[in-house]
């Protein structure tokens, strides 16, 4: 019977991935708890990137699959960080008056609301501009 | 279904072989799938072209003609929606991709038969839900719904996002479906540098159909909750950005519109090759320019959205991707005009078809590279001039890719000819109904013309006028072809196995093909589209009992 | 044992399984883009509010967001024993695994609905329905409404994984599957791994957010 060659690995290898995970999550909570400033969210990112790979590579066999999956998913990567690049290209370098309200403190006077929110009543029928 | 002379003992082809309402309705066959799909998206041809004509009578006069000003704006949201989602980005792959891709590979059918059969469901439902809305009065917020306007008004606009999110599902599973089959079900001999290049513009569109489509089915989903819901992601008034909405939205439309034309030059680099009598004059620049637009097309959004407040360098970036995207196009149309060049022209009805497709291809794609000039845009934006441009590649090419590929393929696909002379003659009338619609459109647009405007200064008239005689031309020439084609579904001369003597693999089976495409899996040694080849092979009528 | 399941239109069995697998990973790709554009809003606003989306942080609680991840991560081990057992004829163990799965992720979902109850009880809600100070700052706002669309819409997709699951617990119980035929579970299971790398990308953007 062809078959695409499989490696027949126990399933230690699994439960070696496992714990693997366990471990980063572990890691990925206790550097949450730290103050590390601008760089909590990229180290959070990159932890979670290579739960991630293992997640994918391993659990859902795309290091036996086809090459053409591997393609496909990476391709699928690549555009959601397009996407992401240029709408962050966008916010990052817009003219201040295009900017949500609020985005810089400074916009904001002291002491005085955000904005005038309006009631639940009005969900439905559209913003009451007062 | 009387064939015209004397009786023969047909083989039993994919039409004939059941005829219960049943088989056709949960058939599995790729080949009824895809006559379903052409019933229904020539069906929604009609009614966005009610719509457009219904527009173009409002707007033969400054004021009110016919319409109240909120109807107006129903009806070209309308005739947007219906046009983008219920033909254009269906009308190729659904119909002729599903009749011929696996015919072409020299597969018996798609990887997924009964996946397909729900994507036509699905289609049916969410037009189910198009249509629902349009009783109930319809959305008036532009078929791009631009948010925050999308998010307050009062007209019909949930009905209308469902029905828009369910056909999405349906484009989705259409695009995964081709691709598994390109992968996995060629024959063999079909390597993939010899694939025709109907099926790689198949290809490249469902990659684009499968990647673009979840986001604008995120992007609507998110405008339904915000207004049922109160969420403050597109609202500026809730701490939101309006912007986000452009660029979510966008990143789904701009590759559409690619869906929408990559399928129409697949059909043209068919016809092309048929009626010059020769192969193309570069079959790997024709791939690789296809994949280069499945591929670059991503990453041109924000040319939509020079006028809506993005950053500058945002703007820059989109500015210098679009040009390049242009550059695939413009290789095509070279190979194209190389191939007939110097080739034995038969002109014939997909002939007139192709060479529309070639002029306005390229009007429309010049005008393209010129609104993504960022400082002309300026002034462009929002105008007739825009209108113009894009209905010169989604009626100019993308239409007339369909009417080509129609004709072309209406022997193969139901076993009779249509009459030459009538489809030459409409074919001309269409392009010059055409040109008398969209030209003036341009000019209309450069004058300072907006589009969407339901009312306009005096000296605007004759040319909306103009406009509205070439709409009226372009509508009774459709009327005709359609008249004509069904015409012959019943009457016509029936098809020999390969009327054009194209040397398309599709011709290498019977005409109509039967049930599972082959009775034996053809000999691929020649490339596709290869005219130095001799005739492709003839099979012999077998009796039937 | 299931009979020779290779479908009308296949050449071979192994075509079969590579058109599934492929089939799957293109569907996966779409989820991926789905929810990417999501990711995208969320860049932008913290972008755009960052010191806000420290505040919002406040209202996140991290034990269980912490916990639903180790609970996510096991499901996914189980998942992958299940496949794996198939492989060796075992369908009994391959049953047993996918329901201790779904048995994790119905976990998983409680603990999601308990801190949403924890949540509306505070007055944290999306938009218009946020009420916990008179005078909210926008950034907050979007940062829970972002947690309610990106978690609500993790939380869907984990139902339906969950079903996704059941049916093929259920076949793998009757002896639908062997160690030459268990398309469904692989594939099936390449869903709900899916849903855990969602997850896994989600804890990070709004449980690890030192709050200020």
């Amino acid at each position: 019977m062809a078959e695409t060659e499989k490696k027949e690995h126990g399933a230690g290898l699994y439960v070696g991935i496992w714990v693997a995970l366990v471990a980063l999550t572990t890691l990925t909570y206790g550097l949450g708890q730290v103050e590390l400033g601008a760089w909590q969210l990229p180290i959070g990112l990159l932890i979670a990137a290579v739960k991630a790979t293992l997640v994918v590579l391993f659990f859902m066999h795309l290091t036996e699959h086809a090459p053409s999956n591997r393609l496909v998913f990476a391709t699928s990567i690549v555009f959601v960080g397009l996407l992401i690049a240029l709408t962050l290209g966008d916010f990052g370098f817009r003219f201040k008056g295009m900017r949500p309200p609020g985005m810089t403190p400074l916009d904001l006077s002291p002491g005085a609301p955000a904005m005038h929110y309006t009631n639940p009543s009005d969900v439905g029928h559209g913003i009451q501009r007062r | 279904m009387a064939p015209s002379g004397p009786e023969l003992a047909k083989p039993r082809d994919y039409l004939r072989e059941e005829t219960t309402l049943w088989s056709w309705l949960a058939t599995k066959d790729h080949k009824r799938i895809g006559v379903l799909f052409l019933a229904a998206v020539i069906f929604f041809f009609f009614l966005g072209g009610l719509f457009a004509l219904l527009l173009r009578v409002e707007l033969l006069t400054p004021q009110r003609t016919i319409m109240s000003a909120g109807m107006y704006n129903r009806m070209f949201t309308l005739h947007g929606i219906t046009m983008v989602w219920l033909f254009l980005i269906p009308a190729i792959p659904t119909t002729f991709g599903n009749f011929l891709l696996p015919i072409m590979l020299g597969a018996k059918d798609v990887a997924f038969p009964r996946l397909n059969l729900a994507s036509f469901w699905i289609f049916v439902l969410g037009a189910a839900f198009l249509l629902w809305a349009m009783f109930t009065g319809g959305a008036d917020t532009g078929w791009t719904f631009y948010t925050p306007y999308s998010l307050n008004t009062q007209s019909s606009v949930l009905p209308v996002l469902i029905g828009i999110f369910v056909v999405g599902f349906s484009s989705i599973l259409t695009g995964l479906n081709f691709i598994v089959t390109v992968h996995t079900m060629r024959a063999p001999g079909i390597t993939w540098m010899k694939m025709p290049i109907f099926v790689w513009t198949i290809y490249g569109t469902s990659i684009i159909q499968v990647l673009a489509t979840p986001v604008l089915g995120l992007v609507l989903l998110l405008v339904a909750v915000e207004r049922v819901g109160g969420l403050g992601i597109f609202d500026p008034a809730r701490g939101g950005d309006p912007v986000l909405f452009q660029h979510l939205f966008w990143f789904y439309s701009h590759p559409a519109v690619y869906i929408m034309v990559l399928p129409a030059m697949g059909v043209i680099s068919e016809t092309v090759c048929a009626f010059s009598r020769k192969n193309l004059s570069s079959y790997r620049m024709v791939v690789y320019s296809t994949l280069g637009i499945a591929f670059v097309g991503f990453f041109t959004w924000g040319h939509h959205m020079f006028t809506a407040g993005q950053s500058t360098f945002d703007a820059g970036a989109f500015g210098v991707l679009s040009m390049l995207v242009a550059i695939f196009t413009a290789i095509k149309i070279f190979t194209w005009t190389s191939t007939l060049y110097q080739g034995s022209i038969v002109v014939t009805g997909p002939f007139v078809y192709l060479s529309g497709f070639l002029f306005f291809l390229m009007f429309g794609g010049m005008t393209g590279v010129a609104l993504a000039t960022t400082a002309l845009d300026l002034h462009w934006h929002d105008t007739y001039f825009v209108v113009a441009h894009f209905h010169f590649i989604m009626v100019g090419a993308s239409i007339m890719g369909f009417l080509g590929g129609l004709h072309y393929w209406f022997p193969k696909m139901f076993g009779r000819t249509y009459p030459e002379g009538i489809a030459i003659g409409t074919a001309v009338l269409i392009v010059f109904g055409f040109i008398a619609t969209f030209l003036p459109q341009f000019l209309l647009g450069n004058m300072g013309m907006p589009r969407r405007y339901y009312d306009y200064p005096e000296h605007f008239q004759s040319l909306h006028v103009a406009s509205t005689a070439g709409a009226s031309l372009l509508g009774f020439g459709f009327l005709i072809i359609f008249g004509y084609l069904a015409w012959s579904l019943r009457y016509g001369p029936v098809a020999t196995q390969n009327p054009w003597d194209s040397r398309g693999y599709e011709w290498m089976t019977e005409t109509p093909p039967p049930k599972h495409n082959f009775h034996e899996v053809p000999d691929y040694t020649h490339p596709p589209h290869d005219y130095s080849a001799p005739d492709v092979p003839h099979i012999p009528e077998v009796e039937h009992a | 044992m299931p009979e020779a399941r290779l479908a009308e239109h296949f050449a071979t069995m192994d075509a079969q399984r590579r058109a599934g697998q492929l089939g799957m990973w293109v569907f996966l790709a779409t989820e991926v883009l789905l929810f990417g554009g999501l990711f995208a809003g969320y860049a932008a606003f913290r972008f755009a509010y960052p010191a806000d989306f420290l505040e919002g942080a406040h209202h996140m609680k991290v034990m269980i967001g912490t916990a639903n991840t180790y609970v996510l991560i096991t499901s996914s081990l189980f998942v992958v024993l299940a496949t794996h057992s198939i492989k060796h004829d075992r369908s009994w163990t391959c049953a047993g695994f996918l329901l201790l799965a779904m048995l994790l992720g119905f976990v998983f979902l409680g603990l999601k609905f308990y801190e949403y109850y924890e949540h509306a009880q505070e007055g944290a809600l999306p938009g218009v329905w946020y009420h916990v100070e008179t005078v909210p700052r926008p950034g907050v706002i979007v940062f829970m409404t972002l947690y309610y669309l990106m978690t609500g819409l993790h939380a869907i997709h984990m139902t339906v994984a969950i079903s996704v699951l059941g049916v093929v617990a259920y076949r793998a119980a009757g002896n639908a599957f062997d160690r030459e035929y268990h398309a469904p579970v692989e594939l099936g299971g390449m869903y709900w791994h899916l849903v855990d790398v969602i997850w896994i990308f989600l804890y990070p953007l709004f449980y690890l957010i030192v709050p200020k």
